[in-house]
């Protein structure tokens, strides 16, 4: 996967070795970053968990990105499939089976079809109108969660299960009390994940949705059948969203009905501006600066969100294209 | 033309300048201190924001005492005690999330929380798994020292069964059978529903309830649903600024004039926020300030009047007993391991100083809730005595007696 060849138009020009290399660098100091953190990050004050929680958070902003930044259409109530990957995850751990694999699987599958039956539903609608719709579903999940105590738990949440541990046949993942073999394994997942997005956003598929993105009239005319393409790309990003669900639910061992509320969406969409919407690695790094600041501040002020919102201000009037976005341009100048 | 010096004290350098000093308040956490005999830290999470920030503030300022007395004294052990603040945002994902970053980061040895019943459930279950010693003083669902009692989980406020038990004789003696429940929907709002359910019916009487979003602020269709079933009394199970704005309305549409208003935590912080005609009814009441011939309490309402200029409250009680609790195990079992401790507290008497009740209060081995003495009242407007006299005690009701051990439906395990 080469995740930063995904750029606006234009910053697409006939790859010189030079920008081929700095691709290849990106990726590495990614990855390196990545691999590295749970030995980096205590030696900086930070703790395994906190890692972890960038790299699923990051991998549902990126997800949701997918959506808003690679085919153009907001959505402000992607957290239904990312909740839903939570419920999905816990409610199997807990009334099924202990089995980590298929509590993901489920998260999956419950996320997926829920975005691609509503996907079909609003495929057609666009701007204000498409976010409207996507925050109107978002709204009936929550309360389907935060009514139906007998199942979800209500307001409180799912509780009473735990992730299990991973039984390879050689060998177990204890996942359950090492945080960072369960950091390695959120990475494991992070990674398919985050592949499967970039080979589908380098596919025709994916140059489609960028196409749509630009000029969804000269798209029309090239005879794209445009609303199949939103639905489908509408449908992969509750997919990749719900898996990052699952992971949350993990991650957390509960689940509770604000996985699945508006502010969790907004959050969200602002971790994809605060890192750079038109940039793969854009909302990872978007997600990094906001979980680390939400963990920092609010430890040390009870007005913690004005901090974060001045941030996000400062980003959005001085960083248009988000911090890494701008990075890039400098870099491209 | 004048030609700038380019070496000079100008404006970019002023920005450079600036950014790196913002630069380094970001990385302040990045600079690990240096540490001289490692204190004792206490993990402390509350809703410091959200609708039940007033409590959570008395319960830190209440524990910040404590901390303050135990290191003039000497600290734990010889060792300085600290007490690290997390705020859960009255929301159970923070909150967790919060009491890892306490325990993996800042490795605490005891942690604390919540008000909001569902996060301190949640938490200690976090804490359950760590092995860390957990005192939740003052989220009052009953699993948590009930059904999901745990051995490292010890409560300092009372069950709902025991509230609900406390005043339920008093609401209808004064005011009859026939009430109307008005309960939060979530954890806390279902156990205290059962729980005056329980007394009721075993009583004769017969309710309605209706459950409300925890942060609900509009009771208008609710009231009015409340007028039409014409209870004898409405019951305000609400929370924090839940309560309050329950209280003003139920005031506002005058139904103050048409039936009795009862409670079980219409506490002394909500109780000053509503305006003088709400400041009405009946209701239990976990602690109190004024105990005249109690030895220390007039000590301790000085000493929290002193600090924060507010009147000494249940919840500056809560948070003040469970650091002190956590102190007192720890010199008693001469160690920080969660079992040690959970072993030395159970059963644990508080010693005067810190009970501040005139009665024994101790931890109930059995189920790790702290027995107290219950207040049972009337609200009523300020006297002309004090601003803060706004409840009086018409009835002191033992804990031992509403819950009994066999009621709770705990069964204590602790690891081999």
């Amino acid at each position: 996967m080469s995740a930063t060849v995904i750029q606006a138009p234009g910053g697409d020009a006939p790859g010189g070795q030079l920008q081929a290399r700095q691709r290849i660098l990106t990726l590495v100091m990614v990855w390196a970053i990545l691999l590295s953190a749970p030995l980096w990050l205590p030696l900086v004050g930070g703790y395994t968990s906190l890692g972890t929680r960038i790299l699923v958070l990051g991998l549902a902003a990126m997800a949701l990105n997918f959506l808003v930044g690679f085919t153009g259409m907001v959505s402000f109530g992607h957290a239904a499939y990312f909740g839903l990957g939570v419920y999905g995850c816990g409610l199997i751990l807990r009334y099924v089976t202990a089995s980590t694999p298929l509590g993901l699987l489920a998260g999956l599958v419950l996320g997926g079809v829920a975005g691609t039956v509503i996907g079909a539903l609003i495929a057609r609608r666009r701007g204000i109108y498409f976010a409207m719709v996507t925050i109107a579903f978002q709204e009936i999940f929550y309360f389907i969660a935060y009514k139906w105590n007998g199942l979800t738990g209500g307001f409180d949440g799912l509780r009473g299960f735990t992730r299990a541990n991973l039984h390879l046949g050689f060998a177990t993942l204890d996942i359950i009390k090492n945080d960072v073999v369960f950091y390695y394994f959120v990475l494991f997942i992070f990674a398919l994940v985050v592949a499967v997005m970039g080979l589908i956003l380098l596919s025709p598929f994916g140059r489609t949705l960028l196409a749509i993105r630009e000029n969804e009239r000269r798209a029309r005319f090239l005879g794209i059948n445009i609303e199949r393409h939103i639905w489908l790309a509408f449908t992969l990003s509750s997919i990749f969203i719900a898996i990052a669900g699952g992971l949350y639910a993990l991650l957390n061992n509960f689940a509770d009905p604000s996985s699945l509320y508006t502010d969790l969406s907004g959050e969200l969409v602002i971790m994809c501006v605060l890192g750079g919407i038109r940039v793969f690695w854009g909302p990872l790094l978007g997600a990094a600066v906001y979980v680390v600041l939400q963990d920092y501040i609010s430890s040390h002020t009870v007005n913690w969100l004005f901090f974060v919102g001045g941030v996000f201000v400062i980003v959005v009037l001085f960083f248009p294209r988000g911090l890494l976005g701008m990075l890039r341009r400098r870099r491209d100048a | 033309m004048v030609q700038r010096k380019s070496d000079g004290f100008g404006r970019r350098r002023v920005l450079q300048g600036a950014a790196a000093i913002g630069a380094a308040q970001v990385a302040a956490p990045f600079i690990v201190p240096a540490l001289g005999e490692a204190p004792v830290k206490i993990g402390f999470v509350d809703p410091l924001t959200g609708s039940l920030s007033i409590q959570a503030v008395s319960e830190v300022q209440g524990a910040r005492y404590a901390v303050q007395e135990i290191n003039k004294k000497g600290g734990i052990m010889g060792r300085e005690l600290q007490l690290l603040v997390e705020d859960s945002a009255n929301d159970v994902g923070t909150g967790v999330e919060k009491i890892r970053k306490l325990i993996d980061k800042d490795h605490v040895n005891i942690t604390m929380g919540d008000v909001n019943s569902g996060i301190a459930y949640a938490i200690s279950q976090v804490a359950t798994q760590k092995g860390v010693l957990h005192i939740v003083p003052g989220g009052h669902t009953d699993p948590i020292t009930g059904k999901a009692c745990a051995w490292n989980v010890f409560r300092v406020c009372n069950t709902t069964m025991m509230d609900a038990g406390a005043v339920t004789g008093l609401l209808i003696k004064k005011y009859g059978k026939r009430w109307f429940m008005i309960s939060p929907d979530y954890a806390y709002g279902h156990s205290l529903k059962q729980s005056f359910q329980h007394y009721l019916e075993a009583a004769g009487g017969t309710f309605e309830n209706v459950y409300m979003p925890i942060s609900a602020s509009d009771y208008s269709a609710t009231l009015i649903k409340a007028r039409a079933y014409k209870p004898e009394v409405l019951i305000n199970n609400m929370g924090g600024l839940a309560q309050i704005d329950l209280a003003k309305q139920f005031v506002q549409f005058g139904m103050n004039k048409q039936m009795g208003l009862g409670a079980t935590l219409f506490e002394l912080e909500a109780i000053l926020a509503v305006p003088p005609e709400a400041q009405a009814g009946l209701a239990s009441m976990e602690w109190w300030w004024n105990q005249p011939g109690v030895p220390h309490v007039k000590e301790f309402v000085a000493a929290i009047y002193g600090l924060y200029k507010k009147p000494a409250s249940a919840r500056h009680w809560m948070g003040y007993v469970a650091v002190h609790s956590a102190a007192l195990a720890a010199e008693k079992a001469k160690s920080l391991d969660g079992i040690k401790l959970a072993h030395a507290m159970a059963g644990m008497e508080l010693p005067p100083e810190v009970a501040l009740q005139e009665k024994k209060v101790f931890y109930r081995a059995g189920d790790h809730e702290l027995m107290p003495t219950i207040f049972a009242g009337e609200v009523h407007p300020p006297s002309k005595d004090s601003p803060y006299d706004v409840f009086s005690t018409l009835d002191k009701v033992d804990g031992e007696k509403v819950l009994p051990l066999a009621a709770t439906g705990c069964h204590m395990k602790y690891p081999a």
